[in-house]
């Protein structure tokens, strides 16, 4: 089976006035479909930009990154934000929500811009809402939800569109214990129940020790890569 | 279309995410788009008044004359009563209504004063479809036919001549064949006009005027009115070829300094609306390129969770149309408002006799056609949209992972 991220030798550089700051020094990585991995190392380790360039959201300087086995180099601002649209979810750090849609708007906001007929675009919106716990909080926009409901209705909405792949971008960072644990078992359960495939840059030792796959990154490296068996949630 | 249902919403309640901002921006768009309309308003109501009074004076929207009258306007250039081509063209539908007049120099003499004048005679039933002079009588009587012996002149040439209704004046014209004709008239009514034509314009019957002047049946002019003045080229070119041997002009020939002035008066419309429109656009574009600035790591975002550039564009273009359309409307309520009080007139006693040497007429009446607020309206949306693409390129020109750092 065509595996769902292949990475070869994917650098990116940045510039800072007339210094050049490697991020990623050669990224070789494939993940399969159905994966539960997470990547983890040191802050500046690459986590973020590893992220980024898979997700179309940066460019490498260097190397060509695959998804579902099509290259996306050669792709336009337009269809790399198509391919998102179709393929990737996202969570992001901080809860990166529309401050003036409603936790339902928000999370049909994807479903909108794919066209999904308005019943059906309703009824897996609020099923997402309910899926992290969020049933009765529907009409509250953002800035009425605490910090961790913000962070589920992120998740909520990466989901909803059932994509293949999420990307998230240590999404318990800015979670208590509790929420940080439901967090990591839904998406589990989602993992679980309907192959989305997911990795996780995360520093939280909870998420590692759930995931089946581990990967750690250093100086823009990939200094380990490992399976397991997850821990239970 | 389901795109823009998405966007709509969005894009409004965007605006109100800064209500202060939002506001004061309306302000500017409202009052910029007042300031237009109300301009428009004032110089189409100078640029009408100027014209509608020198037209129903004795100009018509078109005269005919003989070859030559306009250079010398004297007995000598007169032309025979239309034949039966050009009286059905001056009877065909598009034409409201025409009369024939003699209208000649002349010296007026009373017994205290003497005058130079234009001796005007005039069908009086056809005038009063034609002209304001006959409604203007303020003393006395207009002329009852073509026969009618009587005067009607000015006020003010009365006062000159210090005569009065009544009282007999002798008119001194150069009659058909050379020698100078002259007869005793009496003042039957008096006109108020203002002064330019109150001092150059007598009026008797046409009949009276032609046997003063040895004219048999001869005239000097036909006026005409159309029904739209959008036909006036047509009928001109209608009546040149029933009558090739005379002049036939419109009234932008006839009355140059009428025409100039309306013609002044649009481009001076559109030179305001293009000032006020920088201005606008200048603080329409500072505050949209401030929220976009402000809301980069939202575009970002957007990108993120598969929004096209385009997508973005159109959203932040769709809120400066919103912002602009809730203001143009606001503006032409507002000027609406403002002019709704001068619906009878707005009285320029204090400035007339500056107007009346303008050809202005006393009363303006300002005015605001639904078709012109319209116009004017969406030129200020459809250039305010325009200028709203540099914010909406600049918010979905950043890569995503870059605009979500900031």
């Amino acid at each position: 089976m065509t595996p769902i991220i292949q990475c070869r030798g994917v650098e990116r550089t940045y510039t800072q006035g007339a210094v050049a700051v490697p991020a990623l020094r050669g990224v070789d990585l494939t993940i399969g479909r159905g994966d539960f991995a997470t990547l983890a190392g040191p802050s500046g380790s690459g986590k973020t930009t590893l992220l980024s360039v898979i997700g179309g959201l940066d460019r490498p300087s260097a190397g060509e990154i695959l998804i579902e086995g099509r290259s996306i180099g050669g792709l336009d601002a337009a269809q790399l934000a198509e391919l998102r649209l179709h393929k990737i979810g996202f969570v992001f750090q901080s809860y990166s929500l529309i401050p003036v849609l409603t936790a339902l708007e928000n999370v049909e906001f994807i479903l909108r811009l794919l066209g999904v007929p308005r019943a059906e675009r309703l009824a897996r919106a609020r099923e997402a809402l309910h899926q992290v716990g969020l049933a009765g909080l529907e009409d509250r926009r953002p800035a009425r939800l605490s910090g961790g409901q913000q962070q589920r209705v992120a998740v909520a909405r990466a989901l909803a569109p059932r994509p293949a792949l999420v990307l998230a971008d240590e999404p318990t960072a800015n979670l208590d214990s509790a929420n940080a644990g439901e967090l990591i078992a839904l998406m589990q359960d989602l993992n679980a129940a309907s192959g989305i495939t997911f990795l996780i840059a995360t520093h939280d030792a909870r998420v590692i020790a759930h995931s089946r796959r581990h990967i750690e990154m250093t100086d823009g490296r990939i200094t380990l890569d490992e399976s397991s068996s997850p821990a239970a949630a | 279309m389901h795109l823009l249902a998405l966007l709509l919403p969005l894009s409004w309640r965007n605006l109100w995410r800064n209500p202060r901002r939002t506001l004061i921006t309306l302000a500017v768009v409202a009052i910029g788009t007042w300031s237009v309309l109300i301009f428009a308003a004032l110089f189409n109501a100078l640029a009408t008044g100027s014209r509608d009074t020198t037209l129903r004076l004795l100009t018509g929207h078109g005269q005919l004359h003989a070859a030559g009258y306009l250079e010398d306007p004297s007995v000598s250039h007169s032309m025979a009563r239309p034949g039966p081509a050009l009286r059905r063209a001056l009877d065909a539908q598009p034409v409201a209504g025409w009369v024939e007049r003699v209208r000649v120099p002349g010296i007026v003499q009373s017994e205290y004063r003497t005058r130079s004048v234009t001796l005007v005679g005039v069908v009086p039933q056809g005038e009063r479809a034609l002209s304001d002079v006959p409604r203007e009588v303020i003393a006395g009587r207009y002329l009852a036919d073509p026969a009618d012996p009587g005067v009607v002149m000015g006020r003010d040439l009365a006062e000159r001549l210090k005569t009065r209704i009544g009282k007999r004046v002798i008119l001194m014209v150069q009659a058909a064949d050379g020698h100078l004709a002259e007869s005793g008239l009496t003042i039957v009514g008096l006109y108020a006009a203002g002064k330019p034509a109150e001092d150059e314009f007598l009026f008797t019957g046409l009949g009276t005027a032609q046997s003063l002047l040895g004219l048999g049946e001869r005239l000097s002019e036909i006026s005409f009115l159309v029904r739209d003045e959008a036909a006036l080229t047509e009928v001109v070119a209608e009546l040149r070829r029933a009558a090739p041997g005379l002049d036939v002009a419109p009234w932008m020939e006839l009355a140059p300094l009428v025409y100039t002035i309306e013609t002044f008066g649009r481009y001076y419309t559109i030179v305001w609306l293009l000032v006020m429109f920088t201005l606008m656009a200048i603080g329409l574009v500072n505050t949209q390129l401030m929220a976009v600035f402000e809301r980069q790591r939202e575009f970002g975002l957007l990108q993120a969770l598969g929004m096209r550039p385009r997508q973005i564009v159109l959203q932040v273009v769709l809120e400066s149309a919103l912002l602009v359309g809730v203001g143009v409307l606001a503006g032409t309520a507002l000027a609406a408002a403002t002019l709704a009080p001068f619906h009878h007139g707005l009285d320029l006693g204090f400035l007339a006799p500056g107007a009346e040497i303008m050809g202005e007429s006393r009363i303006l009446h300002p005015a605001l056609g639904a078709a012109e607020s319209v116009r004017y309206g969406a030129i200020i949306w459809l250039l305010a949209v325009g200028a709203a693409l540099w914010p909406a390129l600049s918010a979905a020109a950043a890569r995503p992972a870059a605009a979500m750092s900031r």
